[in-house]
């Protein structure tokens, strides 16, 4: 599934110019993500790769009719987001979590990381 | 520490000539009188290598993002026709593929930590990212008459003071379109080198300042001046396993970024 419409029942789309900063740099850059836009899905963590170059957190989101959708958000270094206290426990299998991304240009189930906020109101990254 | 004997040794280092007009190995200066450049480093700013010269807004892939360093007509072409393809998103970043160092000059414009090793005989400057290894050999050697041309070349120098004076040459710069020097197409050719000085400006802050020739691609000397900061003290350096799970390879047909989805295929390959 390459397109959001079937996903608008399940989480709340929010366009915004906040101006934050990209959070995926150096080695490849957020290519083929809108850096004008964020979005906001509701979803549940099906695996964070806490790995080199660049971490992804792969989250399941349920769309209408029942239908399952992964998208892959991308973040920084696990290296550089190690130094800042992420951990590979900070997106656990089953979690529950609202994401916000850059999606992709052409509306792929992927885009690159904003920030997220658990049920508990805990945050990670940007989420002002 | 400065022991008395290391300022004895100091002053002996300090007065050149008299070994090697024996023919004996040069005299090393002695590491207790070496400058203190231990700890991580990041660099200052963006990926835009030459960021004194650069017009338009954002980073080394926004769209409009420039350097201006002195090429000649024909490698201003060169890089113009790389910029109109880094707009597209079609502009491959050579390092994208997991496979191949930086290069110099580029080694002193990447992001994540440095640490510069200082050795009376050596010093490395190694980059977490990549990861690479710049090697500035200190023991009096020269330049090989017959170098073959590698990614970093070729480095020797000298102390002047606390400032590292270098040379680096057999760069391959584009030769084999495998180096540039940022991602919005910036390149040089293979009879480019450089003279590098790098010192410590205060105590946070390390800064290399390159003046590269290139008679192929440039009209004149070209200065660029990069600074590092001094990250906190602890600040620990990792691994930098490219090929571990690279989601964003360049497509080897087109050269675009690609995003690859959980089933390995891309997103974004039309």
């Amino acid at each position: 599934m390459r397109t959001h419409a079937p996903l608008v029942g399940a989480f709340a789309i929010i366009t915004a110019s906040l101006g934050l900063a990209v959070s995926v740099a150096a080695h490849h850059s957020g290519a083929g993500f809108n850096s004008d836009k964020v979005i906001e899905l509701t979803g549940t963590i099906k695996e964070f790769q806490f790995t080199n170059p660049h971490t992804w957190i792969q989250m399941f989101v349920e769309g209408d009719k029942g239908a399952r959708v992964e998208w892959s958000i991308e973040w920084g270094s696990p290296n550089s987001l190690g130094r800042q206290g992420i951990r590979p426990s900070t997106f656990p299998p089953g979690a529950k979590v609202t994401v916000r991304l850059r999606p992709m240009v052409n509306g792929a189930p992927a885009g690159g990381f904003v920030g997220a906020k658990f049920p508990d109101g805990k945050t990670v990254g940007r989420w002002e | 520490m400065r022991t008395l004997p290391a300022v004895f040794a100091f002053a002996a280092w300090l007065a050149p000539g008299v070994c090697a007009a024996q023919g004996e190995p040069p005299t090393l200066r002695p590491y207790d009188t070496l400058p203190d450049w231990s700890g991580a480093w990041l660099m200052v700013g963006g990926t835009v290598f030459d960021r004194a010269t650069q017009t338009g807004e954002g980073g080394a892939t926004s769209v409009g993002v420039r350097s201006h360093p002195p090429y000649n007509a024909e490698w201003e072409a060169i890089y113009r026709s790389h910029l109109e393809r880094r707009d597209k998103n079609l502009f491959p970043d050579t390092i994208s593929n997991c496979g191949v160092p930086a290069g110099f000059p580029r080694h002193f414009n990447l992001p994540d930590p440095y640490e510069f090793v200082v050795r009376p005989e050596q010093v490395w400057v190694l980059t977490e990212n990549g990861p690479n290894v710049l090697r500035i050999y200190t023991d009096g050697r020269k330049h090989l008459e017959d170098q073959w041309a590698t990614y970093t070349g070729d480095s020797v120098g000298h102390w002047e003071g606390d400032t590292l004076v270098f040379t680096t040459v057999a760069l391959k710069g584009f030769r084999d379109k495998d180096v540039i020097l940022d991602r919005t197409g910036l390149v040089l050719s293979d009879q480019s080198r450089a003279t590098t000085r790098i010192r410590k400006i205060d105590p946070t802050t390390i800064e290399v300042q390159m003046t590269i020739e290139d008679p192929k691609a440039l009209t004149r000397p070209w200065v660029v001046t990069k600074q590092f900061r001094k990250m906190p003290a602890g600040t620990r350096v990792y691994d930098y396993g490219c090929a571990e799970n690279n989601r964003n390879p360049a497509d080897v047909e087109t050269g675009k970024t690609l995003v690859i989805g959980p089933d390995g295929k891309p997103l974004n390959k039309e």
